[in-house]
């Protein structure tokens, strides 16, 4: 198979630096990736050597991994010619899959996780409002808008996703973008706050656009002020999550769209 | 323009223009690929269009571009999808690379060049195009100058044939042409933004702020929508 090499791609396929449970990482990996659509379903997975080579994992890590992401069903190996694993995007699986990990998280972990994902997301907007052009505000328009009538929770995390991806390259750079994209592979692998409360997302879809208004006023100081305090608030809602889920990682009132 | 001033100015537009027209040189060298008859059954059908000697341009000697190739307008009424024959320069000095974008809608990755402005204005206008700088998220991941012009056949649009540039290059390139530090100036693009400077305060990639002083009409550069203008910035640097 031909591997596509976008910059999404680039990151699902980018090596392992976590060290320890490296199988258990590329499950959530190969999770966030299905999440967020940038693994399709029936697509073909790389050959086992080429997959566990990109990932940095051994061979035995990957088979691992491979036989875990078949035990939930999101991958299925096929024998003989035109064989392989191949994915299977099943929303009821990641629902479980982004609470098992919320559970596995302590509060601080998810403070960080938004810590750095503030910090470059508001020196994105701050730098947005210096350069972005007429026709990029109005493609991250277009974004926010797809946000607020997307019915899924694949979805919304995709057109989400955009968002902030695009604001990066409206940052005029390259590392941002970059950057960004890692976290939302990270971000991908935890439960979707409107899945809980879907009024949520009305909340973010007017944060992004008094964003995006600031950039279009040209108003660095407050882009950056508004998706600091946006991704704040975020981080308080998975903070929450992860509190009433207790011991047990099971989150009240989950919909899985 | 017989100012010191002018005549930097007059350099500097020369040696841009030069680079311009050079790159669309290799841009109607592909175009003239996707011409042969051969090609143009590949449009038709769905098949490969180029032949593969045309991504060898890339190794042309003096040659800018960091990559190109043929991007095909969709046409869903035949089942012809977006599709494109695009090839990259390795930038570890690797074989040349094919683009293989992420063209599925529903991906977080999704490369909807469709709506690009390198796509679109062609399509458009009928005429080229110099879109930059900007990050080509989704597709190379690259900074880039994109230089593209459409390829209409029997009257009908059917895709951009172009090549990329990166900001890097471009900017080494007209640097070391140049010489020591001209006169500092910087070239605007139709968007005001920063193409390329000699003021460290003017960025690449920044627009021009709003409100600031005027920079005048400047002068233009032939054969592409950009401005140059000479700035009076003072230096940073004491020593």
């Amino acid at each position: 198979m031909q591997l596509l090499s976008g910059d999404a791609r680039r990151a699902v396929f980018s090596p392992l630096d976590d060290g320890a449970l490296r199988s258990e990482a590329v499950v959530r990996r190969v999770g966030s990736a299905i999440a967020l659509g940038l693994l399709g379903d029936g697509e073909q997975l790389p050959p086992e050597a080429d997959l566990a080579t990109m990932l940095n994992v051994s061979t035995m890590t990957l088979r691992e991994a491979l036989a875990e992401l078949r035990k939930l069903g999101l991958v299925v190996t096929r024998r003989g010619r035109g064989g392989g694993s191949f994915v299977r995007a099943r929303d009821d699986v990641l629902g479980e899959l982004a609470d098992a990990r919320l559970a596995e998280l302590g509060t601080t972990d998810l403070r960080e996780l938004g810590d750095v994902h503030g910090a470059v997301s508001a020196a994105a907007a701050r730098l947005a409002a210096g350069r972005a052009s007429r026709t990029e505000i109005a493609r991250l328009r277009d974004i926010v808008d797809r946000l607020a009538i997307a019915d899924s929770v694949t979805g919304q995390r995709r057109a989400e996703g955009r968002y902030f991806i695009e604001l990066a390259a409206c940052a005029q750079s390259v590392r941002l973008t970059m950057q960004v994209m890692d976290l939302h592979l990270e971000l991908g692998q935890l439960p979707w706050p409107p899945a809980s409360d879907p009024g949520l997302l009305d909340v973010m879809v007017a944060g992004h656009r008094a964003v995006v208004d600031a950039i279009e006023d040209r108003d660095g100081g407050l882009a950056r002020r508004l998706t600091e305090e946006h991704i704040e608030t975020r981080t308080l809602w998975s903070i929450e999550l992860r509190l009433r889920a207790g011991g047990d990682g099971a989150v009240a009132a989950r919909e899985v769209s | 323009m017989t100012s010191p001033g002018g005549r930097e100015i007059a350099r500097v537009r020369a040696a841009v223009s030069d680079v311009v027209e050079q790159v669309f040189g290799t841009v109607a060298q592909v175009h003239a690929a996707v011409r042969r008859p051969a090609a143009r059954d590949g449009l038709h059908t769905g098949g490969t269009v180029l032949d593969h000697d045309v991504r060898e341009l890339l190794h042309a000697p003096g040659q800018l571009a960091v990559g190109l190739g043929l991007v095909v307008a969709p046409r869903p009424d035949e089942e012809l999808p977006l599709r494109l024959e695009w090839w990259q320069l390795d930038p570890g000095g690797g074989p040349l690379r094919s683009l293989e974008p992420d063209l599925r809608p529903t991906s977080l990755g999704y490369y909807d060049y469709t709506a690009t402005e390198w796509f679109d204005v062609p399509r458009r206008t009928g005429r080229r195009h110099v879109v930059g700088p900007y990050v080509d998220v989704h597709g190379t991941g690259r900074y880039l100058l994109t230089l593209t012009e459409p390829v209409v056949v029997d009257g009908e649009f059917v895709g951009v044939v172009g090549a990329d540039v990166s900001v890097r290059r471009f900017e080494n390139h007209l640097l070391a042409l140049l010489g020591g530090l001209p006169a500092p100036f910087v070239l605007l693009n139709d968007e005001d933004r920063v193409v390329l400077s000699t003021a460290p305060r003017r960025l690449v990639g920044s627009l021009l702020p709003r409100g600031a002083d005027p920079l005048g009409a400047g002068a233009g550069v032939p054969g592409v929508p950009w401005r140059l203008h000479l700035v009076g910035d003072a230096t940073l640097l004491r020593a």
